[in-house]
């Protein structure tokens, strides 16, 4: 009955679906509150308590047809007032066109790779990686290059460089990144600018598909890069599931530069593959109230007392780990070469955590620290026991 | 070249419905709103029933904790369950949560259910005319769209499916109230369907039967849709709460897995990954706690049956060849001149009346109107017809 090519898939996808089964068995054994569970990018943190307001008046107003169809590009008026945040930020002419309300960044990455890729067309992602975008370049044809980040997981330029050929039509970039929290920063993205001008002064045109589901979670007063300023074929993708806290909503937006010379063509193949894709229009209500919250956000300080704590946990505990700048996540090494090995070792403490081969890198283990400060405090004892009885 | 080839290819095949839409603006541009008739978008003007949204209100004024955050893929398990108990009662079979699977509205659940079914090459036979979105839908996971002639009331034509099915024969997908006819498919017709993938069966191929069921509400003249579920074991059902409710702009459906399925939990667990890498994740969360509650009710299909008989009776009596539909929203008559793409221009030139050519269902020589307006635009547009009929029909 399952297709062949799902089941193939869902063999080299289940890390992540694994580990949340094991904890749910976990659980229910030990019960919640004795289980340290960092495996999902699910936050507990709720919406800003002024959009949850908003979206009561909103409910309850009588706009007539505020549940009906509208353009598959989503309504004019919210997407204006994106375009409005966007011009201010970058300087640039963003108008409503440029922007395509999605179904969060998934529904976008999806829509942007159909726009864009032609059987054996090839991406480039950076490892480690999210390995979704796999199955979204896959189901649109394409071909996913990987390659590896620095030791610091920051860009290798040379290693990109020597990915690109012919069939190269994109490259996804994702700062902040999931799973290691590293934020790019403005002169690598430069760097990696000039290796793509290069290639489009010889005609070869090559899109940075930013996905920045994470952009607004970012520490110790770090600018986010204006990667729009920075390359011209620059499409990014962006998600209220982590800012706004509305994973469950899923909306989003795809922001179109307009320094794309053939912008519009882009435009309206977007908008054609976000009605055939299935997706139709990004959900009405959740629309009208994104537009007014561009600028707001979760409570970052307290992600970053959060990111401080799980930090000086394993610090201290004698993990091997790079200080993340952003999202949720934070990437240590693991002690012992094999991590699925090691995950198993930290469920014996009752630690929950997803291995580095569910991104693509071995030898690495991800904390999700999207959860109750308190289960981060607790969970010191046990990632300390954990290491010291290896 | 930026944009895909294939996208490039997709969207010239349906350039002219844009041509249309644009010609729609333009007119409304030079005419005036209320004197362009359109009926070619089936966006329900209606409101969603009063009750559901004080429960949309309630629920937002008693959040719960978490409430917009993710869920499991397949959805919240009360809502599944009050969705559970509406089936078994109204299919009398022993539906559980486990059977049903929230989705972005029936495309989003076609999408994910069509992922995770085809092999590249496997064929999926549709009765034509048909919507015309279900070609990506089958394309973009695959697989290959087999279209097969309705008969002259656009009822199932079992000779012609019997020898549509081959080998590669992976499902069947049947629309039911249609779009576009409004044709509701006779018990005996989906009887004999039944016992046609039956014999298939028996001899080892197993064609499972997909059914949008997104009108199934919008139903006339008393009539009762045939229990599908107890015909034939292998029936998948994708429905959307865009029509009954008129919620199509917040992208909320199921797929509701018949009990008869043995490989239920494999299908979910194909679903669950197929909503993820497809970028649908889940169902819009606060949407499907809302409508758990309303599986039995409806916007008012009194409404639309009045809207029927008014615009059947318009348009017959101006001497166009219809049959009568006896659900969803829609008609679709014979266009009186054979090239009926030129006949919706001379609708839109003359009359300023919008419709969808035939075509655009995959059958030329006819003609799509969504009676989903206000009544009065019913009503306006009246003279209209009776003018094109006189001066483009004979006798």
């Amino acid at each position: 009955m399952i297709s062949k090519s799902i089941s193939q898939s869902m063999k080299g996808s289940s890390w992540i679906r694994a580990m949340f089964e094991e904890g749910e068995r976990l659980k229910k054994q030990y019960s919640v509150e004795n289980i340290f569970d960092f495996t999902l990018g699910n936050p507990i943190t709720e919406p800003p308590p002024e959009l949850k307001r908003e979206l009561r008046r909103i409910a309850l107003s009588d706009i007539k047809g505020m549940h009906r169809y509208m353009s598959n590009s989503g309504y004019e008026d919210v997407r204006e007032q994106i375009a409005l945040f966007h011009r201010e930020k970058t300087g640039l002419p963003f108008a409503k066109e440029h922007i395509i309300m999605t179904v969060g960044s998934a529904g976008g990455l999806n829509v942007i790779l159909k726009t864009l890729l032609d059987p054996g067309d090839e991406v480039i992602v950076l490892s480690p990686y999210f390995v979704e975008f796999k199955f979204y370049i896959e189901n649109h044809n394409g071909i996913m290059r990987l390659v590896e980040t620095g030791e610091d997981f920051h860009l290798d330029i040379n290693k990109i460089e020597s990915a690109i050929n012919e069939k190269t039509k994109a490259i996804i970039i994702n700062s902040p990144n999931n799973p290691t929290g590293v934020v790019y920063t403005e002169e690598e993205l430069k760097g990696l600018a000039s290796l793509l001008m290069q290639y489009k002064q010889q005609g070869k045109h090559i899109f940075i598909l930013s996905d920045e589901a994470y952009r607004k979670i970012i520490y110790d007063n770090i600018k986010f890069p204006d990667l729009f300023n920075i390359y011209e074929d620059t499409i990014s993708i962006i998600s209220h599931s982590k800012d706004l806290a509305l994973p469950g909503e899923r909306i989003g937006y795809i922001a179109i530069s307009p320094r794309i010379k053939e912008a519009q063509d882009i435009i309206d193949a977007s908008i054609f593959a976000n009605r055939i894709l299935g997706f139709i229009n990004a959900p009405a209500l959740m629309q009208r109230i994104v537009a007014q919250f561009q600028k707001n956000s979760v409570d970052i300080a307290d992600y970053q007392k959060k990111r401080d704590a799980i930090y000086d946990i394993l610090r201290s505990s004698g993990y091997n780990v790079i200080k993340p700048d952003g999202a949720f996540y934070i990437f240590p090494e693991s002690p012992i070469e094999d991590d699925t090995k090691f995950i198993r070792h930290l469920q014996k403490f009752h630690i929950l955590a997803v291995p580095g081969i569910g991104f693509g890198r071995r030898g690495y283990f991800r904390i999700a620290y999207c959860v109750e400060m308190d289960t981060i405090e607790r969970s010191a004892k046990y990632f300390k026991e954990a290491i010291e009885n290896l | 070249m930026l944009v895909s080839e294939v996208i490039k290819k997709q969207m010239e095949e349906t350039g002219w419905i844009r041509r249309m839409f644009e010609e729609g603006i333009r007119l409304r541009k030079i005419y005036g709103d209320e004197n362009v008739y359109d009926f070619s978008l089936g966006n329900p003007f209606i409101e969603p029933p009063e009750q559901l949204i004080k429960a949309l209100i309630e629920t937002l004024n008693n959040p719960a904790p978490g409430m917009h955050r993710y869920m499991p893929n397949n959805g919240y398990e009360e809502v599944r369950e009050d969705i559970a108990e509406y089936l078994k009662v109204r299919y009398d079979l022993p539906f559980t949560k486990d059977h049903v699977y929230m989705s972005a509205g029936s495309a989003g659940g076609l999408n994910i259910l069509l992922k995770s079914m085809l092999n590249a090459g496997d064929e999926v036979i549709v009765p034509k005319p048909y919507f015309m979105e279900f070609k990506y839908y089958i394309e973009s996971h695959g697989g290959v769209i087999k279209t097969v002639s309705t008969d002259d009331e656009f009822q199932l034509d079992l000779d012609k499916i019997a020898s549509a099915i081959t080998e590669k024969t992976k499902a069947i997908l049947i629309n039911t109230p249609n779009n576009p006819t409004g044709v509701v498919y006779k018990e005996e017709k989906l009887k004999e369907l039944a016992r046609l993938l039956n014999e298939k069966r028996n001899k080892g191929k197993s064609i499972y039967l997909i059914c949008d069921d997104a009108y199934r509400k919008i139903v006339f003249d008393n009539i009762n849709l045939p229990n599908i579920f107890k015909m034939y074991d292998l029936v998948i059902s994708v429905t959307s709460h865009s029509k009954d409710l008129a919620l199509p702009g917040e992208r909320i459906g199921y797929i509701a897995i018949s009990p008869k399925i043995k490989e239920v939990k494999s299908l979910v667990t194909a679903l669950m990954f197929s909503s993820r890498a497809l970028g649908f994740v889940n169902a819009p969360a606060l949407f499907q706690r809302v409508i758990g509650k309303f599986q039995e009710n409806s916007i008012d299909v009194m409404d639309y049956q009045k809207k029927r008989d008014y615009i059947y009776r318009i348009i017959t009596e101006a001497g166009f060849e219809c049959v009568k539909p006896q659900g969803a929203f829609y008609l679709f008559p014979k266009s009186p001149i054979k090239d009926e793409l030129k006949f919706v221009k001379i609708m839109q030139e003359e009359e300023r009346i919008l419709v969808v050519p035939g075509r655009g269902f995959g059958k030329s020589g006819f003609f799509r109107i969504a009676y989903c307006v206000p009544f009065e635009k019913l009503l306006k547009a009246t003279d209209g017809f009776k003018n094109i009929g006189k001066r483009y029909i004979k006798g």
